[in-house]
């Protein structure tokens, strides 16, 4: 028998957050999940309100699953009184009944699928197979259900557009949708095409048949939204990072909506603004750090290729790591992000809230951790920080340079003399010893120095360096030595990583 | 019968809403917080993706910056009936962290239903124990009830039954603002209370402790399952809580009677504390009317302190159920012009609350608080804003009514926002 597969904090969800987060987003839904009351203040209170800074989702109303239902009765009837208090206090009201199932009533077996179809004309029961498939598959399956049920044959009638083009796959849940939805809308009107839907989060289930309209269908990310747009049936692309991924993304978009002019002209126009900054960080002092400013990355593949395309291949920063979420094969699991991250963490690690914790764990302060994936609290509503299109190209690196300089800041000496006073609330009597560089090191002692400094990103390196000596000598000074020893170096390092 | 088809929900102001949403954190959560804050106890948790996922959010946000394993318990494993082993083998990784003491296995709703046996899974792991924790969420009902029923598995494992009883040692039950603990300990140590010991904490040597006290002080009303683990060691337990100033009153007296302390020596002190207690409220009175409606079981010992202060608290609602431990507080409350205390809450009864009392003022569950602050209230999640202040004796009432008095002074700015986006409502329906 195989080792049983252990989960270590996990970073992707179930299909059942998939079905709520992707058909909550519309406001002409209503959902009832057939839940114990935890599976529905996470995933429409707890969770979004630190994920998506909503204060709660409001046409999601749990069934409340309790010992009765598991015990012997099932789920059926309290599905039914949820949807008639629903129904009486008008809740209901303009509004598309979908009952979704969750691991828990998966678990005890309930299929609802002929009682659901009775409660309302319309309603209908989506089993999310959340014990089987992550948020990812869902996601997918979600949006294309969604287009089988309700918007195919309504739109038998409705001809493609030219010009007309679908955003499709922002939904709760979906780091820094916000932004990156922003920056791609712009990128699509800026090489000549118009807007139809932004499917499902700008959209309502009435509108499903609409979709009918584009010529051209943009996916915002590779982990879902594809076998919708393969059913539309029209060409379609994914969002694009990366200089060169945009660029591409730009002209193919120009290509296929026969605004090829334009789209040349938009991209000539985005190197003189937008993207001047990149191209002025590049010939400025910041550039030159790139090849020294080594990171790790664990995100959504969508963002895990876009940062590796742009700040690897492009830049030129080493890339230590890069792990997607959910894992392809021969990636590092969060097991192996924490032993590695233990051992030797880079100068920036990309990630979401775990790798968070093992950077924690691992005492790396020098380190700069960098949002770029759920799970973790975090606002990101504001249009300004996309790390998509060429926007994100700015975004990105700019924040980069921002911690660099932050790092510097950090490592410049400040007068030992005012931590000396807060804490001894008096001024010392005489400064202290600064001169590193005045005892003579024993080879050996060198020679931990130097490993030491060698697991440390580059940049705090020389600063580490001087105050790691100043340490050392200082010990050395206390304990009346002539000459520092590998001993002292090995006294001082334990101390600095407890 | 026609006449009786007349919907009387409608035509009865009391009659109580239908309960659409409840409200609680899922319950399970109470455990983890407990569980992932001690020092060396690394969890192991047996349940589905979605759930393990939500768990672990809020965990990291609100417990511990502690890494969680889980076995994988999808379809293939529940067919195969793989709970028990794959439990086992996360169990194996856990007991290899550095440090780990302590593996508390949280069984949820899934592994629940499908069945994880305690006698299969192991006992010890080289240094650490291991501890099954049920928490079903469709059983447990409120995330404070889950506390206790996490404190309570762990120490059944863990008090040390040979410990010997100091009869001046006094055990504080409840998470409360770390600050409060340390006030409470030293004013109980000048009326001659040798030693408390506060649970849950992040000691695991408190917990073997536990069972060498004089006496258990509940702090906050739902630890039911732990307190009568109390009463069948012999420990008695103090009622009531050192809130507000006729609580700490009773609740200092109290504990001078059960561990036999010097009865003048304790009227000392208990008179110092009072008058510092009145002085705090008429420095600082209450004015207004506040609903108190949390999900967190503190909720009526908070609404008895605002009562106290001078505020009106017509209504007050939790997450946990009636019980003997909060009738004390309930009857208080009633006593002094609170109309409906409700237990096993829903949004749509706060909601009603809301359109029945018109408060100045609003504690409670986000959901709630949004609702408030759309009409232009002053509102706080309960859970967040108290639980980030002291609360206890004379300093914490202080602390607790600077706070209310300057939240209740904001209300023109959270009517000013309110109006703000109002406005844009207003120019969109005309748009």
């Amino acid at each position: 028998m195989p080792a049983p597969k252990l989960i270590r904090d996990l970073s992707d969800t179930s299909s059942y957050w998939a079905a709520v987060w992707t058909m909550c987003t519309m406001p002409d839904v209503h959902v009832i999940c057939d839940a114990p009351i935890g599976c529905f203040n996470l995933v429409a209170t707890a969770v979004p309100d630190y994920t998506d800074a909503i204060p709660h989702i409001e046409n999601i109303t749990p069934s409340i699953i309790t010992e009765q239902e598991v015990g012997s009765s099932g789920t059926a009837a309290s599905v039914q009184r949820t949807y008639e208090n629903l129904r009486d206090t008008g809740l209901l009201d303009g509004k598309n009944l979908i009952v979704v199932s969750t691991a828990e009533s998966e678990m005890i077996g309930s299929d609802l699928t002929d009682l659901v179809t009775r409660l309302q004309p319309g309603a209908r029961f989506f089993h999310s197979e959340s014990l089987t498939e992550d948020e990812w598959t869902g996601r997918d399956r979600v949006l294309h259900w969604l287009w089988q049920e309700y918007g195919r044959a309504q739109a038998a009638g409705i001809a493609p557009e030219s010009g007309l083009v679908n955003i499709i796959g922002p939904t709760y849940g979906c780091f820094n949708s916000a932004a990156d939805l922003h920056e791609v809308r712009r990128l699509i009107e800026g090489a000549g095409g118009r807007i139809n839907l932004v499917f499902p989060l700008q959209a309502r289930l009435a509108d499903v048949p609409q979709l009918a309209k584009a010529s051209l269908n943009v996916v915002m990310y590779k982990e879902f939204g594809h076998t919708l747009a393969q059913a539309l049936g029209q060409p379609w692309l994914h969002a694009p990072m990366g200089m060169r991924g945009t660029t591409e993304f730009v002209q193919k978009l120009g290509q296929l909506l026969g605004t090829g002019a334009q789209a040349a002209a938009f991209i000539r126009r985005e190197k003189e603004t937008t993207l001047q900054a990149v191209w002025d960080l590049w010939k400025g002092p910041q550039g030159d750090w790139f090849p020294t400013t080594n990171l790790g990355i664990v995100a959504t593949r969508t963002y895990v290729d876009g940062l590796q395309a742009y700040l690897g291949d492009e830049l030129g920063m080493p890339i230590v790591f890069a792990a997607s979420r959910p894992l392809r094969p021969g990636e590092l699991d969060n097991e192996g992000v924490r032993q590695l991250l233990h051992r030797q963490a880079p100068a920036f690690v990309f990630g979401s809230i775990n790798e968070k914790i093992y950077l924690s764990e691992a005492g790396a302060r020098y380190t700069n951790f960098v949002p770029a994936a759920f799970p973790g609290p975090i606002v990101r509503r504001a249009v300004g920080t996309p790390f998509m299109g060429y926007r994100g190209c700015v975004y990105v690196l700019q924040e980069i340079v921002n911690r660099l300089y932050e790092v510097l800041f950090n490592f410049l000496p400040v007068d030992a003399a005012y931590a000396q006073a807060r804490s001894a609330g008096g001024a010392p009597t005489a400064p202290l010893s600064t001169r590193a560089g005045a005892l003579p090191w024993q080879a050996e002692a060198k020679k931990l120095l130097d490993q030491a400094l060698e697991e440390l990103p580059f940049i705090p390196r020389i600063s580490a360096s001087r105050e790691i000596q100043m340490q050392v000598e200082a010990l050395a000074h206390q304990r009346e030595l002539t000459e520092v020893t590998a001993e002292l170096v090995t006294a001082v390092l334990a101390a600095r990583a407890s | 019968m026609a006449d009786v088809s007349i919907p009387l929900a409608m035509k009865q102001p009391d009659a109580k809403p239908c309960q659409l949403h409840p409200q609680s954190m899922c319950p399970a959560f109470g455990s983890l917080r407990v569980l992932t804050r001690i020092e060396g106890s690394h969890p192991v948790m047996a349940t589905d993706t979605g759930c393990l996922y939500g768990l672990t959010f809020v965990t990291h946000f609100y417990g511990a910056r502690k890494s969680i394993l889980a076995p994988q318990l999808g379809t293939a494993e529940l067919m195969a009936g793989e709970i028990v082993e794959g439990t086992r083998a996360a169990i194996e990784v856990a007991a290899r962290e550095p440090g780990c003491q302590l593996i508390p296995v949280v069984s949820l709703c899934v592994a629940e239903t499908a069945g994880l046996p305690e006698e299969m899974l192991p006992k010890r792991v080289g240094e650490a124990e291991v501890v099954l924790v049920r928490v079903p969420a469709y059983a447990i009902h409120s995330h404070p009830e889950a506390k206790d029923v996490a404190l309570a598995a762990l120490l059944r494992r863990l008090a040390d039954a040979q410990s010997e009883r100091q009869k001046k040692r006094l055990l504080l039950l409840g998470e409360v603002f770390p600050a409060d603990p340390l006030a409470i300990d030293n004013l109980l140590r000048r009326m001659g209370v040798e030693q408390t010991i506060t649970l849950p904490g992040r000691a695991i040597a408190d917990l073997r402790l536990a069972r060498s006290v004089g006496a258990l002080a509940p702090l906050h009303p739902f630890y039911k399952e732990t307190a009568a683990l109390f009463r069948s060691w012999d420990i008695p337990v103090v009622g009531g809580a050192p809130v507000g100033v006729s609580g700490t009153y009773a609740w200092l007296k109290a504990v001078g009677a059960l561990l036999d302390l010097n009865a003048k020596l304790v009227d000392e002190v208990v008179e110092e504390e009072r008058e510092r207690a009145q002085a705090v409220l008429q420095a600082q009175p209450l004015h207004g009317r506040i609903l108190v409606t949390g999900y967190e079981g503190t909720e009526l010992a908070y609404a008895r302190l605002l009562v106290e202060a001078g505020a009106e608290v017509p209504y007050v609602s939790t997450s946990i159920a009636q019980d003997p431990l909060v009738l004390p507080d309930e009857l208080w409350l009633r006593a002094r012009g609170t109309q409906e205390v409700v237990y096993r809450k829903s949004l749509e009864e706060d909601v009603a609350a809301l359109d029945k009392y018109e408060p100045d003022m609003v504690l409670g569950t986000t959901p709630f608080c949004s609702v408030a602050k759309e009409r232009g209230i002053p509102a706080m999640y309960f859970t967040n804003q108290l639980a980030s202040r002291p609360f206890f004796l004379s300093g914490g009432l202080a602390a607790t009514l600077g706070f209310m008095n300057q939240t209740m002074g904001r209300s023109a700015r959270y009517q000013w926002i309110q109006s703000f986006f109002d406005e844009t409502e207003v120019a969109d329906a005309s748009a």
